[in-house]
């Protein structure tokens, strides 16, 4: 009798317990794959600087991607998708859900990256994950004509390459373009959807405006009697 | 196959360009075209690689010169140097671009009727050694005096010392270290009885930890920064930001801590009281190699001419040091030090949790303190009270801001009270360096005359007749420039300035002398952790340039010392090299010879028996240890590190009704320290042109600031005027402003205040009370 | 793979109009004089038809006056 309640007991506990497995993995299964959005910090932050660290304490190890060849994005890709250099680039592709703002639909493929099988091709990386209304500035193209002949004298995209940004032959080049919104250098930079021309050889060092200084040209005309030595003020011919 | 294809290319494409030039030429006589592009070198040009350290701060990193037809071309980190393996940064990849800059002094220039003249270099060391040898006959050896550099070469800081203290017999030497790292030293002496770090980089591959204190390494040595971040990323270590501004080492920390200006000495301390209120004390590592002292309070601010200090230290107990600690409770600290009582016991736990390894950082922050010595010594209270201390990944760390602070002005000594060993105080070591400099002993004074400040303090006086200085720039670093800018401009004192460029100091000068800049010359510098770095010549400096060890060496010949300094011209780097080195024989300072610093990327003292010593004070890695425990302070006789009793006190200036803001100053990126050489290189004056004004933007809002706005700061000393910047580069507390210092057309130095620590003679550039209003 | 370098004269007051027309080209390699209204022009194109189509587009800018030959080099690819 003892004998008989132990094997029942044993297995009430059994099932019990697979009961709640099954539960727990349904459920589990049931969620998104959803990544939490991170949040805009709060308290004493620099808004300047806000994206230079970031996505380094992401699990991403760029060195260790593979470089997939045959879905490089090239620059020409890059730029012919923003209607000039530094526009918010439009949304190539068929959107998931028309109603949403974008928060928990475009920064599921585009707040990491990875490889979307219905679009043959890598979801670029966007470097502001926390800005989760997208479709503010990121807009569908639903059509290819124009209202009216249209005419617009686009801007040339900055030159890549060697000796195109630096100083010296093997200088680290500075950064030729606008950097606002856009301070996290590594989501264009690196990984599988980064521009075949632009990707960087060292994403490990993830303190990039360490050598890589925006080019900024305004300067202050400043009264320089101060010394006997009348230079110009900031010494420039 | 490709390669040649490219490059054969790129070869006609430049002889077609270069047709088309002449062809131009020919229809235009005197045509020019833009320079950059005509001297446009190809990618795989044929460069020659040349090893040396960085010329700009104290991290020391190794650079690799490409040099092409006798012209410095290119710069790239050296991988075999273990401080950077590879990686630079942005400054030292530009560095050598400002050598060809068009205003370089190629030429001695002497003031004649207001205006400077060019002269022959012969001609010009002959005046500037009748003045000296004239100035000594009439006013004494003590109206002659030198200001160096702790930019200067270690030869060129030897000769210097021999030159002053040897020759003439003058402890008038004083060096632009004394601004950055003297309160390190003291610090280091008052608490271990030998100068320099124990540790050195490599415990950043160790340590679970690094706190920072009020140090923005991302922008001052953001080399190491990276290396740190690197660890951050691959192994989880953390870093904390203990700061009085937010900067871009805050966002990349795992938690940044703010306080108020001055109080950190109060939560040191907090930090003591708890860790042995919690039982996190080390008991026998501080029973076996600790003692306690306490020393002087209350010691005045040296705000006033020919200000004396001297600290009585006294024996204490531990019991003592509890019951004086008593009034540090983090609740009592975090009254006034604006952090909160959690922080204070969160960077306690860590430095009281025995199972993590913690890094301590600190640069300008704690030194430059009108109590720097007692912010050096409450640090290492700290890893003393824990054990925290020589093992790889533990262990306290004073960071350089110069290339050879440490292995010029701190080892070589080109401070008043120094000798190349020793102290000119000690009769001993007066004796030895009377031995090998072959001069009679008295003629070393024994006792120190004027530091840094003093001296400028004397030159305004009068009392100093004459001043020399190289490689620096102290009307734009020295703190109150209002007033010892008229100071030099009097007719009273003769001044000489030896430098690459022109400087506001140069302004000032009766004799200008032209410099080599530092690839232009051998030389020698030793870094933060105690490396020293060899490195040849690389290419031919421009006109009649000379390194300044020569030219001190032609004065000298001229003042009739030519047989103290029997060196030659070709090769007198490493005569002097090898002269020196008789001062640190020995398993406590060996220095590697020259042959092992030529073939390798920089090699670490004590150098023993062909290896470098990475920890000292530890029996596993030291070999100087002698007692047969673990460890060996043996900078003291009983082997014993001393914990110093230092309270809080307050800062000579405080924010009042009539001057309501901080002023907080230091640097940026972009330039390196006076900007002389860094604003002269277009990459990083472009991005960095000027100097700025930080605000908090709560304080800019109620002030009804706006961004690029004209403000004028002042204090009791002077003012400034500058452009606002708000939510730029970075966030200073509420009630405080920031300003960088490189620029020598905003002198904020005229604002600061010269107040210093009383023991290391250390002015604190940090903190004096201000106004700003719109300009 | 032809590589040929002309002297561009742009109209009066049109050299930085000129200059960036030119930039945007990019088989083109300009050096602009500092002190007089011409620049120096590289051109590196691929293969001859792709060299006349880069003339065409060239001659068209509206700010340019001049357009001078001053040497050509053929490569063959090898």
């Amino acid at each position: 009798m003892k004998k008989r309640l132990v094997i029942i007991s044993f297995f009430v506990i059994i099932f019990i317990s697979f009961i709640v497995i099954w539960n727990f993995s349904y459920q589990k299964g049931l969620e998104k794959a959803y990544i939490p959005i991170i949040e805009t910090p709060t308290g004493d932050f620099i808004p300047k600087e806000r994206g230079v660290f970031k996505r380094f304490n992401a699990e991403v190890d760029y060195l260790a991607m593979p470089i997939d060849e045959q879905y490089e994005r090239s620059l020409k890709d890059y730029y012919n998708n923003r209607a000039y250099p530094g526009a918010p680039p439009s949304i190539p592709h068929p959107v998931a859900n028309e109603a949403s703002f974008g928060g928990n639909t475009c920064i599921q493929c585009h707040e990491n990256g990875g490889f979307v099988p219905k679009f043959d091709a890598y979801a670029p990386v966007t470097p502001h994950p926390e800005m989760v209304n997208c479709r503010q500035c990121h807009v569908t193209k639903n059509t290819n004509g124009t209202f009216r002949a249209f005419t617009f004298d686009k801007p040339a995209s900055p030159k890549v390459g060697t000796g195109a940004n630096n100083a010296m032959p093997g200088s680290p080049p500075m950064i030729p373009h606008q950097i606002q919104m856009r301070e996290n250098c590594i989501a264009c930079h690196a990984g599988p959807s980064a521009p075949k021309e632009i990707r960087v050889s060292h994403p490990n060092w993830m303190y990039c405006i360490q050598c890589h200084l925006p080019k900024e040209t305004q300067t202050l005309q400043i009264n320089a009697s101060v010394f006997l030595r009348q230079i110009n003020s900031t010494n420039e011919e | 196959m490709n390669k040649s294809v490219t490059n054969r290319r790129s070869f006609i494409k430049k002889m077609a360009m270069i047709s088309a030039m002449t062809a131009a030429a020919t229809m235009f006589p005197g045509i020019l075209f833009a320079k950059e592009q005509e001297e446009g070198i190809p990618e795989d040009a044929n460069l020659d690689w040349k090893k040396g350290p960085c010329r700009f701060c104290g991290v020391g990193c190794g650079i690799l010169v490409g040099i092409e037809n006798g012209k410095a071309v290119a710069v790239k980190g050296d991988p075999n140097s273990s401080v950077n393996k590879g990686l630079l940064c942005v400054k030292g990849y530009h560095q050598i671009m400002c050598i060809q800059s068009k205003d370089r002094l190629t030429h001695a220039l002497v003031k004649k009727n207001g205006k400077y003249v060019q002269t022959p270099l012969n001609e010009a060391l002959d005046i500037v050694a009748n003045k000296m040898k004239d100035t000594i006959s009439e006013h004494g050896k003590d109206a002659v005096a030198m200001y160096t550099s702790g930019q200067s070469t270690i030869p060129e800081g030897y000769v210097a010392s021999k030159f002053m203290k040897g020759a003439i017999g003058t402890n008038n030497l004083d060096c632009n270290a004394r601004l950055c790292m003297a309160s390190a030293v003291t610090g280091f002496l008052t608490t271990f009885g030998t100068d320099e770090p124990m540790g050195c980089y490599e415990d950043i591959d160790h340590a679970d930890y690094f706190i920072t204190w009020g140090n923005n390494m991302a922008e001052m040595h953001p080399v190491l920064f990276s290396r740190m971040l690197e660890q951050k990323s691959q192994r989880s270590a953390k870093i904390i930001d203990f700061a009085t501004r937010t900067t871009r080492s805050s966002l990349a920390s795992d938690r940044s801590i703010l306080f108020e200006p001055q109080t950190d000495l109060a939560v040191a301390n907090a930090i003591c009281y708890e860790i042995i209120k919690n039982k996190w004390v080390n008991n026998s590592f501080v029973e076996k190699h600790c003692n306690f002292s306490k020393g002087l309070t209350n010691m005045g601010y040296g705000l006033e001419d020919n200000y004396k200090f001297t600290d009585k230290p006294e024996k204490i107990d531990f019991e003592a040091y509890k019951e004086f600690l008593k009034d540090y409770s983090p609740e009592k600290v975090s009254r006034y030090s604006k952090v909160s009582v959690r922080d204070i016991k969160y960077l306690a736990a860590i430095y009281g949790d025995p199972n993590t390894k913690i890094v301590s950082y600190w640069c300008m922050g704690v030194n430059q303190h009108t109590r720097g010595t007692w912010m050096n010594n409450l640090i290492y209270n700290i890893h003393l009270l824990t054990g925290k201390i020589s093992q790889p990944g533990n262990g306290p760390f004073s960071l350089t801001g110069q290339p050879s602070a440490c292995g010029t002005a701190r080892e070589v000594g080109t401070f008043t009270h120094k000798l190349p060993h020793g102290v000119v105080m000690n009769p001993k070591d007066r004796e030895m360096a009377a031995k090998i400099w072959k001069v009679p002993v008295e003629r070393i004074p024994a006792k120190p005359t004027y530091h840094a400040t003093e001296m400028f303090r004397a030159v305004d006086r009068g009392d100093i007749k004459f001043i020399w200085t190289q490689a620096t720039n102290p009307l734009v670093s020295l703190p109150k420039t209002s007033r010892y800018r008229p100071g030099m401009e009097k007719k009273s004192c003769f001044v000489v300035v030896s430098d690459v460029f022109p400087t506001p100091t140069s302004d000032v000068a009766d004799v200008i002398l032209p410099a080599s800049w530092h690839i232009e010359k051998d030389g020698l510098y030793g870094n933060s952790e105690r490396r020293t770095q060899h490195w040849n010549k690389m290419v031919d400096a421009p006109g009649e340039a000379t390194a300044d060890a020569w030219m001190f060496i032609e004065v000298a010949k001229r003042m009739g010392y030519g047989d103290l300094f029997p060196y030659s011209k070709e090769n007198h780097v490493e005569e002097i090299y090898n002269e020196y080195r008789q001062f640190h024989e020995g398993t406590k300072h060996g220095l590697a010879p020259l042959e092992v610093l030529k073939k390798e990327s920089g090699v670490i003292w004590p150098y023993v028996e062909g290896k470098s010593t990475q920890w000292r004070f530890n029996a596993k890695y030291d070999p100087a240890c002698s007692n047969g425990e673990d460890f060996d302070f043996y900078g003291k006789p009983d082997g014993k590190a001393i914990i110093w009793q230092r309270p809080f006190e307050e800062a000579p200036e405080k924010p009042d009704q009539e001057y309501p803001f901080w002023l907080n100053t230091g640097r940026v990126i972009e330039h390196w320290h006076t900007g002389s050489m860094t604003r002269r290189i277009p990459v990083l004056h472009q991005a960095m042109p000027n100097a700025y004004v930080e605000f908090h933007p709560d304080d800019a809002k109620s002030l009804g600031i706006s961004n690029g706005e004209n403000i004028k700061i002042t204090s009791r000393r002077g003012s400034c005027t500058l452009p606002a910047s708000i939510n730029q580069r970075g966030l200073p507390t509420k009630g405080q402003v920031f300003v960088p210092f490189f620029d020598e057309n905003m002198l904020i130095n005229d604002v600061t205040l010269d107040a210093f620590c009383p023991i290391s003679k250390e002015p604190d550039y940090k903190k004096c009370a201000v106004k700003v209003e719109k300009a | 793979m032809p590589v040929k370098s002309y002297l561009a004269i742009p109209l009066e007051g049109k050299k930085d109009e000129l200059i960036s027309a030119l930039r945007n080209f990019e088989q083109c390699e300009v050096v602009p004089a500092k002190n007089q209204d011409v620049l120096a022009l590289v051109t590196d194109t691929p293969n001859q038809k792709v060299e006349e189509v880069l003339k065409e587009k060239i001659e068209a800018i509206n700010s340019l006056k001049l357009l001078s030959l001053v040497s050509g080099f053929n490569t063959p690819y090898n």
